[in-house]
């Protein structure tokens, strides 16, 4: 019975949680929603804190307007609102420069209704260690992955030196044992070397594999050493702006081109100018992590000044660290390969969207270059440019597919002049 | 069985000497200090003994390696805020106009990321039509001079520009006040703006006198105009019109009053095909051997003081008038060019390079005889490149050494080098109490001037211009001003009083005359932008009239006959060189380094004799590398100077020649070579004149080293050129161009094969090039090519050539990627040797030696990109390679410098990099220092020491022209992809393309009857060919 009564109380609890849970997860779901709408509409111009942008900040905006309702109509039309002769409304326009506010008259009853909730209880900022922890998560996931093999592996080593060193010593009691019995005298006690010494002497065979394994494991490493000069896949330096790919392209969702302007019409792809952070820092001024110390070194780069919001005379460029570089020697193009090969960014740059700071991902040698020309199938199809080359060629390699090498792909004149 | 010789070494082998044997049994002959070195107590005591060494070894070893795994850093540094038309690595090219007093052209200026890296003619220019110069080409490098002025300077110390504007308006408006002269002295000025800006400062300043000064004057021309026409003017010379040309000492094709497009004209009627084989008549009259008269049919060596007479002569033939002439040795070859110009009459064009106007109006009258005014001959809409009135100049001169000037500004003239001292310039200018000058650097005149205020490098600033009557050109900046410069016109504008800068008042300008004109366009904004982007804005000229005679020919010919009468035992003519002109640009290296096109001598001037005059009075003629040249000294006018003498085949006996624009002596490193032939120049009927009847040479008084890049001047018989005359190309298309067949047994019978049949790569293993859809191609018209070298130039800037300098070039490493091979002809052939009996290397001697009067060809060598390439065959580790669009590749980091290919490569085009040009200081050019460097193109490799380097024929165009067709999804255009060299080409004579393209014109040009491949008989299948030189002569060419 008692037993019933609790079960009974726990599902109550259980029950009652969960409407609340609903009803505020509704909420949430509405705010989100308007979250979305205010960042694709008005962050252009208003901030939701109490910075003005181009509009004030919107901080305790339903505490100045007359009525939500009127909040609406305003949105939806603001040059309406203020024609009609409402008197806040041409306090907010007389206020604000006479810069009329765009209409939205789009936005329907329940967006508005949404933003509205949004600008009301807009979401605490995150806490920087919540944000950080999401980030570095599946990192240190990984790295606990390898941790947890690496233990197990020394567990393993610690319990085979434990087994060597017991059974050694079983061995060496066994020995005793046996010449106390046989009444054998002490034998003479070496030093550890002259006793490996002697060892290595009466072990002939063993030490010749011994050295054998060691001069092929060295020359290995020797030559996968020289191989790998100046070749740094993995490099990743520390830049002067902590800038985040994972936030702008894995988050956001920024299109790489947005940025990288030059990639679709340049050999380089182009590290952005300061301008361009600017057409979305202008209004953005904080970020989730280490975003507003980082910001400001944009802003500082253009001697910028977020009150005024204009550019002061000492510009001072941004010297970011180099991470992909290619010899002087070579010629490569990324809008050949970007807008005639049809390659995708992460081919060769890898999960960008994933790395918080960027490290080269391929190692960007000759031979890596050669070997993707030799698999790679040009993109043909639909360029009369290569028409009569594909006529010739589909002639020539017969059921075969068109690689990049079989039109000339992989001579040196491409690549080196 | 051995032989029983026995040779000794020397008197102690024969001896058996006891000491030679010991001697000899021991490997070296000397004794080794061995003891000695092994007893030396200070070896112990050093302070590194051979452990520590190797310690120190094994560290040092760690450490570089260690050292060597660090990834180094490189910065990347993008703009702060970065321009809307800039993309990086994207080059944007601007229209704008070189006017440097001497040369016009409208051009095209590449930038990449704001730095002018190459020029390219406009080919919307009516003018140019897309064609350059050598000088217009190399103006970019002369842009990244580092020895230009970094700022005003006051007597030569540095100042501030309010400070010198406060100076210098307190100076004028006091001379002003005190009823003094200000004298502007300028080059011809084409600004419609400049010359509006000069007229307020006139009228603000009173008494100013604008002087014209062209520092190679046309005096003569405007002068004689004046008096026949009453138009004081440089007409327009229209030579596409011109069936029969007729020059003495014009040498219009490279440096007479509009080269640029006179070259194109000139080419445009030497165009033959199978079905066009009409060409005009060319008779060049001249005593040095111009690049205009080695293109001549017929070259007829005169002595200047004879040309006088001849065009009189020339003139009585014509019109049927005897006014007195003396009787000429060529008299023939006068009466022959008489008979061609009277049956080509309205068609045909008599040009004269002489500064005489009497001369010059001999000339008038011959043209105006033969009906060439309003035909071949424009004089209602002038050439304004050219105004200078040397009678104004001299009055100037002669005012202020008179003191009566209180003020001289100078703008883009530099009197003090290219006026003779006898006029005493330098002297007047210390007694004028204000000199300023607007040069670019502290030269001649610009370090004597109490001011100097440098102005901008014509790519750093706003201007417009208008070379004739109803073409208008814009001129605006491709790049920031890299010195603290100020246009000229901006300082007379501060003087004036006139508000704003220099290009709100060029627009303001524009607005006023030059919108008004057109009716296209309704906004001026639209006219302005659609301006500057086509370069400027061109109206129909006024329809050219034939004026009215009015010049007094029988006065003229009066004067000419008194003043030749003085000829005394030497005669010289001063010219100029194709690169180098009238020395402006004396510093810019890539202009020094260019050969001249018709001695190929390099980085010098000096007296040009006849090779039969030098032997007779003991001068070295011997033409080869590093071989002395004798150093005399000539004396014209009262001048002495001293000049190496170089024998130049074609110079009349008797006559010699020295280049203007060398001798500059503040010009900066590269310029300051040669000697000052502008102190020779003389006042013939009141106008300056580039030759004397009266030159004395000296006796050999030292010994010089003249660099060439050509040292065998002769054919001999073989057939690398091959052309015909005319008359048999009308015969037969195939004049010139047999081929060569070899005789070879097959079974028991002797039969002929062409050189193709016995290919020695005829494998399955060399199967015909190339495998794609794309084979580039060039064709070369020999017909075309006049031998200018604006292709050398254009190379060089296009593919990061460097210039090596003089000692280089005498050690045959020069480094330019195409040449052009200049032929004399020889009087001894094959068919006079076998007639005389001559033995083969008694003909073969005698082939060395150019005739008198020789015939001249030119030919352009660059890679020929075979498809059997020799070159490839013998590279050990594959750095030449051959790809599938038939382009001989170098692949630089590959080569390791056997220069195996340079051995095998029959047409010797591979330059071979000796050193690191671009560091050592032996090689003080432009890429030496960080500015000079900004000329380098980025898309070609610097190329370092020990590697093969070649035409690659702009492959880095080739790929970017592919990439934007790929891009845009279409076949590529014929023309759109251009080689640097046929780019810039003047006369077109360089076509390229892709010859699998059947519409291309190269495609079209290789089935042409003319066409052949240079040393065909070693069949290495060249991807560039030739068209044979045809010339308009009746005769048989050799």
């Amino acid at each position: 019975m008692i037993k019933l009564k609790t079960v009974r109380f726990s599902l109550s609890i259980l029950l009652f949680s969960l409407i609340v849970n609903f009803s505020s997860a509704f909420a949430q779901a509405s705010a989100e929603q308007g979250e979305k709408i205010f960042k694709q509409n008005c962050t252009s111009c208003h901030s939701i804190g109490t910075t003005k942008v181009v509009g004030p900040g919107l901080k305790d905006v339903m505490k100045r307007v007359p009525s939500e309702e009127w909040l609406k109509t305003w949105i939806k039309n603001s040059s309406a609102v203020i024609k009609s002769g409402d008197a806040y409304a041409k306090k907010i326009y007389e206020e604000n420069n006479k810069a009329a506010m765009s209409s939205f008259d789009n936005l329907k009853d329940d967006q508005l209704a949404s933003l509205i909730e949004y600008i009301k209880n807009p979401p605490a900022p995150k806490q920087a260690a919540t944000a950080t922890g999401g980030a570095a998560g599946t990192s240190s996931a990984a790295s606990n992955e390898d941790g947890i093999w690496n233990y197990v592996l020394l567990a393993l080593a610690a319990i085979f030196i434990i087994l060597i060193v017991v059974l050694g010593g079983i061995k060496e009691t066994l020995a005793r044992l046996v010449r106390e019995r046989d009444g054998l005298p002490e034998p003479v006690k070496l030093a550890t070397v002259p006793a490996a010494k002697h060892w290595m002497r009466t072990h002939k065979k063993h030490m010749a594999v011994i050295i054998l394994f060691l001069v092929s494991w060295g020359s290995r490493a020797a030559w996968n050493g020289m191989m790998d000069l100046g070749v740094y896949t993995g490099y990743k330096p520390e830049q002067p702006i902590k800038f985040s790919h994972k936030i702008h392209a894995g988050q956001n969702a920024i299109n790489c081109v947005y940025c990288h302007s030059g990639v679709e019409k340049s050999k380089v792809a182009n590290v952005p100018s300061a301008n361009v952070c600017m057409n979305c820092h202008k209004y953005i001024q904080e970020g989730p992590n280490t975003g507003k110390t980082e910001i400001a070194k944009i802003y500082a780069a253009l001697d910028y000044n977020p009150t005024t919001q204009v550019y002061g005379p000492n510009q001072k460029p941004i010297k970011w660290v180099r991470v992909h570089t290619l010899p002087d020697i070579v010629y490569f193009n990324h809008s050949q390969h970007v807008v005639v090969g049809k390659i995708e960014c992460t081919k060769c740059h890898g999960p960008v969207a994933e790395m918080d700071t960027i490290r080269q991902y391929s190692p960007l040698t000759m031979g890596w270059c050669v070997n993707c020309h030799r698999e790679t199938e040009v993109q043909m199809a639909g360029n009369p440019y290569y028409d009569k080359l594909h006529a010739k060629l589909a002639s020539e390699h017969k059921g075969e597919k068109i690689t990049v090498d079989k039109m000339g792909g992989i001579e040196c004149g491409k690549c080196h002049y | 069985m051995g032989t029983t010789k026995k040779y000794w070494k020397g008197l102690e082998d024969l001896n058996n000497d006891p000491a030679f044997i010991k001697s000899a049994q021991s490997e070296f002959a000397e004794e080794i200090p061995m003891e000695q070195f092994l007893s030396n107590d200070s070896l112990e005591e050093t302070s590194t003994p051979r452990r520590d060494f190797l310690k120190f070894l094994g560290f040092s070893v760690t450490a570089a390696s260690l050292a060597a795994c660090q990834t180094p850093v490189s910065r990347v540094i993008p703009y702060v805020i970065k321009p809307e038309e800039i993309t990086v690595g994207v080059s944007n090219w601007y229209a704008t106009a070189f006017y440097d007093g001497h040369d016009f052209c409208n051009v095209l200026v590449k930038t990449r990321e704001g730095r002018p890296i190459k020029i390219e003619g406009n080919k919307l220019s009516s003018i140019t039509q897309g064609g350059t110069n050598s000088r217009v080409q190399a103006s970019v490098l002369s842009l990244y001079d580092n020895e230009r002025a970094n700022g005003p300077k006051e007597k030569g110390a540095p100042t501030t520009w309010e400070d010198a504007d406060k100076k210098i308006i307190a100076q004028l408006d006091s001379i002003a006040a005190a009823g003094g002269a200000i004298a502007l002295l300028s080059s011809s000025i084409i600004s419609p703006s400049t010359q509006q800006i000069i007229t307020d400062f006139s009228a603000k300043y009173k008494n100013v006198k604008h002087v014209t000064y062209d520092a190679v004057s046309y005096s003569g021309i405007i002068e004689a105009n004046k008096q026949s026409f009453a138009k004081a003017v440089v007409p327009v010379y229209n030579f596409e019109n011109a069936k029969v040309i007729v020059s003495f000492a014009c040498d219009f094709l490279t440096n007479w009053v509009s080269p640029i497009e006179t070259a194109r004209q000139y080419a445009k009627n030497r165009k033959v095909s199978d079905e066009n084989k009409t060409m005009s008549k060319h008779y060049q009259f001249e005593s040095n051997l111009s690049l205009t008269g080695s293109n001549a049919d017929e070259r007829i060596g005169i002595k200047p003081s004879q040309m006088g007479a001849a065009l009189i002569s020339l003139y009585n033939k014509v019109s049927g008038s005897s006014l007195s002439t003396k009787q000429l040795e060529f008299d023939s070859h006068i009466t022959a060019a008489a008979k061609e110009l009277v049956a080509a009459k309205g068609k045909s064009l008599v040009v004269c390079g002489s500064n005489d106007p009497a001369i010059q109006l001999i000339v008038n009258a011959i043209n105006n005889t033969l009906g060439n005014y309003g035909a071949t001959i424009d004089i209602d809409n002038a050439n304004r490149t050219h105004q200078g009135n040397d009678a104004d100049v001299m009055a100037l001169a002669a005012d202020m050494k008179a003191g009566k000037i209180g003020a001289l500004l100078m703008y883009n003239v530099n009197p003090v080098y290219s006026l003779p001292a006898s006029l005493g310039f330098e002297e007047g200018m210390k007694k004028t109490a204000l000199t300023v000058s607007f040069n670019d650097r502290e030269d001649e005149t610009g370090s004597l001037a109490t001011f100097l205020l440098p102005d901008h490098h014509y790519l750093e600033s706003w201007g417009d211009a208008m070379p004739r009557n109803g073409v208008y050109s814009l001129i605006q900046p491709t790049i920031f001003p890299i010195f603290n410069t100020r246009s000229a016109q901006e300082s007379l504008m501060k003087w004036t009083g006139i508000a704003g800068d220099y290009q709100a008042y060029v627009k303001a300008n524009w607005e006023k005359n030059i919108f008004p004109m057109q009716t296209s366009e309704v906004l001026f904004e639209n006219n302005w932008m659609k301006s500057l982007h086509d370069g400027g804005i061109e109206f129909s000229m006024t329809p050219a009239v034939a004026p009215t005679f009015a010049g007094d020919a029988a006065a003229a010919a009066a004067l000419i006959m008194q003043s030749a009468a003085k000829a005394g035992s030497f005669e010289i003519t001063l010219y100029e060189k194709t690169p180098i002109g009238n020395g402006n640009q004396a510093n810019n290296p890539w202009l020094q380094e260019v050969p001249d096109p018709v001695s190929k001598v390099v980085w010098d001037n000096y007296i040009t004799m006849s090779p039969k005059q030098m032997k007779e009075l003991g001068f070295e003629t011997f033409q080869e590398q590093r071989a002395m040249a004798d150093v005399v000294e000539v004396t014209v006018n009262g001048v002495t100077l001293r000049a190496p003498v170089f024998p130049q085949p074609g110079q009349v006996y008797g006559t010699v020649g020295l280049a203007l624009g060398y001798g500059r002596t503040k010009a900066g490193k590269c310029g300051n070579i040669g000697s000052n032939a502008y102190s020779f120049v003389g006042n013939t009927n009141g106008t300056l004149s580039y030759t004397s009847f009266d030159a004395k040479i000296g006796a050999s008084v030292d010994k010089y080293s003249l660099a060439s890049t050509q040292t065998h001047h002769t054919l001999m018989g073989r057939n690398m050129v091959k052309e015909a005359s005319l008359a048999e190309y009308i015969k037969d298309s195939k004049a010139g161009n047999e081929r060569e067949m070899f005789k070879v047994k097959e079974g028991h019978e002797h039969i002929e094969k062409s050189a193709e049949e016995l290919d020695l790569w005829a494998t399955k293993d060399y199967p015909k090039q190339p495998t794609t859809d794309l084979k580039w191609s060039m064709s070369i018209d020999l017909n075309s090519c006049i031998g200018c070298g604006n292709c050398v130039v254009s190379c060089s800037a296009e593919n990061n050539v460097p210039v090596v300098g003089k000692d280089q070039v005498s050690k045959t490493r020069e480094m330019h990627w195409i040449r052009i091979d200049r032929y004399y002809t020889s009087d001894m052939t094959k068919a006079k040797a076998a007639e005389e009996g001559k033995g083969k290397i008694d003909m073969f001697t005698a082939m060395e030696i150019p005739s008198d009067n020789p015939k001249v060809v030119f030919q352009p060598v660059m890679c020929q990109h075979c498809d059997h390439a020799p070159c490839e065959t013998v590279c050990p580790v594959l750095a030449t390679t051959h790809s599938s669009e038939g382009l001989n590749q170098m692949t630089y980091n590959r080569c390791l410098g056997t220069k195996y290919c340079a051995n095998n490569c029959p047409y010797k085009v591979r330059r071979f990099n000796w050193y690191r040009y671009t560091n050592d200081k032996d090689f003080d050019f432009n890429l030496t220092n960080d500015l000079g460097r900004m000329v380098l193109n980025p898309d070609v490799s610097v190329r370092s020491r020990g590697v093969m380097e070649k035409c690659s024929m702009c492959v880095q165009r080739i790929q970017e022209g592919k990439l934007a067709a790929k891009k845009d999804g279409r076949r590529i255009n014929d023309g759109e992809i251009q080689t640097a060299c046929a780019q810039s080409c003047p006369t077109n004579a360089i076509v390229f393309g892709n010859i699998f393209d059947e519409n291309s014109q190269v495609a079209k040009n290789s089935k042409d009857e003319r066409m052949y491949h240079m040393l065909e008989e070693i069949d290495v299948q060249p991807s560039i060919f030739y068209l044979t030189k045809i010339r308009n002569t009746e005769e048989k060419e050799a």
